[in-house]
């Protein structure tokens, strides 16, 4: 019971900060599996962010050589981004993100292959919130 | 890459729990054809008190050796046990020839240090030095022939090589300096090339790994080489190609499938790679009870690498989730 609670109560917040501070929208809440209806091993939230978040390094390399020069603006469609809430104090495992990354929804019809990123928020007490991307599998970091 | 089974068994030494190897040839060889650096512990003799720059041997972590030896590329030799082993084995005509070569070494070693002292310039006579030298020598090479074959009967019959003696002989016999190998590598030689490594049936003694085993067969399977991770608090540095060409893509932490993992860890481990432009990498292998998709992992643009340095499927590598992490900048 409690910890359901708890879990709403990180649900809730990590919403409003990515409702009113990152300016996300189409924010939803997804608790069970759009597939097989069996409720998800933690809610997820879907939302899109005002800018693309992630960009990974080979597509970079294709906008900049399809884009050679530096004033033409990289296109900055954004995509849907999925958000782990989860709190500082507690223990995960490998197993248990396989679990999160396995349970995960397609992306679209058109795209029948699940996400392989999530974007970990995690929340301190004093009500700070980081966002780290957790990446499925080996996935090179980017150029930033 | 080309054949492992086209290059002749490495000799790894096993010598006071370390995995060492010796021989250039062989460091080569591994660094290009099984993407393994290691690190180098021996000292330069001429500076032995600096570290930047180490050379020969090469020590292996002992992960690296069980992929190795596991692959039939490598073996392990016990070298404290083999070393007099080989020597009690030798037949006279090979042990007459390995005293031989100590000698040879020795003489030379010593003829060095004579031309040396020869060489060495006084102040007032600089010019007429280098004069002198070369004649000097020339008269001596016959007279030290004359030598080589007396000291060879002589050596006969002492049954074992003297006690190593850096004191210099004076000239009157320049018998050479009693040369002491610090490897057992003149022993390997001398086994007649057509003949198997006569080391290589024993069975290896058993490589003790750390749980980090399975992570680290994973990446190296895919092409990746690893240093030790110490520099960035992590198990592994992974890099994408050699070290020298490439900056490391991921500094990797091995958990196991079930261990509980902080969240300041994941936290902490993330900041620090994006600060120093990897990703942090958690990975472990899957326990047999899970068998959910196996298929989750590495699709995508991860297996780049694979691609190139497509090896054939080797049942002994474990299956490994992993999951990198990096900051999102928000």
């Amino acid at each position: 019971m409690s910890d359901s609670h708890h879990i709403r109560h990180l649900v809730d917040t990590v919403l409003d900060n990515l409702q009113y501070q990152h300016d996300w929208t189409q924010l939803q809440v997804l608790t069970h599996s759009p597939v097989d209806g069996s409720p998800l091993p933690r809610p997820l939230i879907s939302g899109l962010p005002l800018r693309r978040l992630y960009l990974h390094p080979d597509d970079q390399l294709e906008m900049l050589k399809a884009h050679p020069k530096p004033e033409d603006r990289l296109p900055e469609t954004p995509e849907i981004e999925w958000v782990l809430p989860t709190h500082l104090a507690e223990k995960w495992s490998l197993k248990s993100f396989a679990s999160v990354f396995d349970s995960m929804p397609a992306q679209a019809p058109s795209r029948p292959e699940r996400p392989k990123r999530i974007l970990l928020a995690t929340i301190h007490d004093d009500s700070t919130i980081v966002y780290y991307f957790m990446h499925d599998g080996l996935v090179k970091p980017r150029q930033n | 890459m080309t054949s492992s089974t086209s290059h002749a068994p490495l000799r790894i030494s096993k010598l006071a729990g370390r995995y060492l190897i010796f021989d250039i040839d062989d460091v080569m060889y591994l660094r290009r054809n099984h993407n393994m650096c290691s690190v180098f512990t021996g000292t330069t003799p001429q500076n032995p008190q600096q570290n930047v720059f180490m050379g020969l041997p090469l020590e292996l972590m002992p992960e690296e050796v069980k992929v190795l030896v596991d692959k039939h590329v490598a073996y392990v030799a016990d070298d404290a046990a083999f070393h007099p082993a080989r020597l009690a084995s030798l037949d006279a005509p090979s042990r007459q020839a390995y005293l031989q070569t100590l000698k040879d070494e020795g003489r030379a070693a010593y003829q060095e240090f004579v031309d040396q002292q020869r060489r060495k310039p006084k102040p007032s006579q600089v010019k007429a030095k280098n004069k002198k030298s070369e004649p000097s020598s020339s008269t001596e090479s016959p007279r030290k022939g004359t030598e080589d074959e007396e000291e060879a009967s002589l050596f006969d019959s002492s049954p074992a090589p003297t006690p190593a003696d850096p004191t210099p002989k004076p000239e009157a016999e320049p018998e050479g300096y009693a040369v002491t190998h610090t490897t057992s590598s003149l022993l390997l030689t001398q086994q007649p090339p057509h003949q198997q490594p006569i080391t290589s049936p024993i069975p290896s003694p058993a490589i003790e790994v750390p749980a980090s085993y399975p992570l680290y067969a994973h990446l190296q399977h895919k092409g990746y080489y690893m240093m030790p991770g110490l520099r960035f608090g992590c198990d592994y540095n992974v890099y994408p190609g050699d070290p020298l060409r490439f900056h490391s893509h991921f500094q990797a932490t091995h958990h196991g499938w079930e261990e509980e993992i902080t969240m300041l860890d994941i936290v902490a481990g993330g900041r620090l790679g994006t600060g120093v432009k990897k990703g942090y990498l958690l990975g472990g292998a899957v326990s047999e009870t899970h068998t959910e998709h196996i298929d989750g992992n590495d699709t995508g643009r991860g297996v780049d690498i694979t691609a190139s340095h497509g090896k054939g499927g080797d049942g002994t590598i474990p299956h490994v989730r992993t999951f990198c992490i990096e900051w999102a900048g928000m």
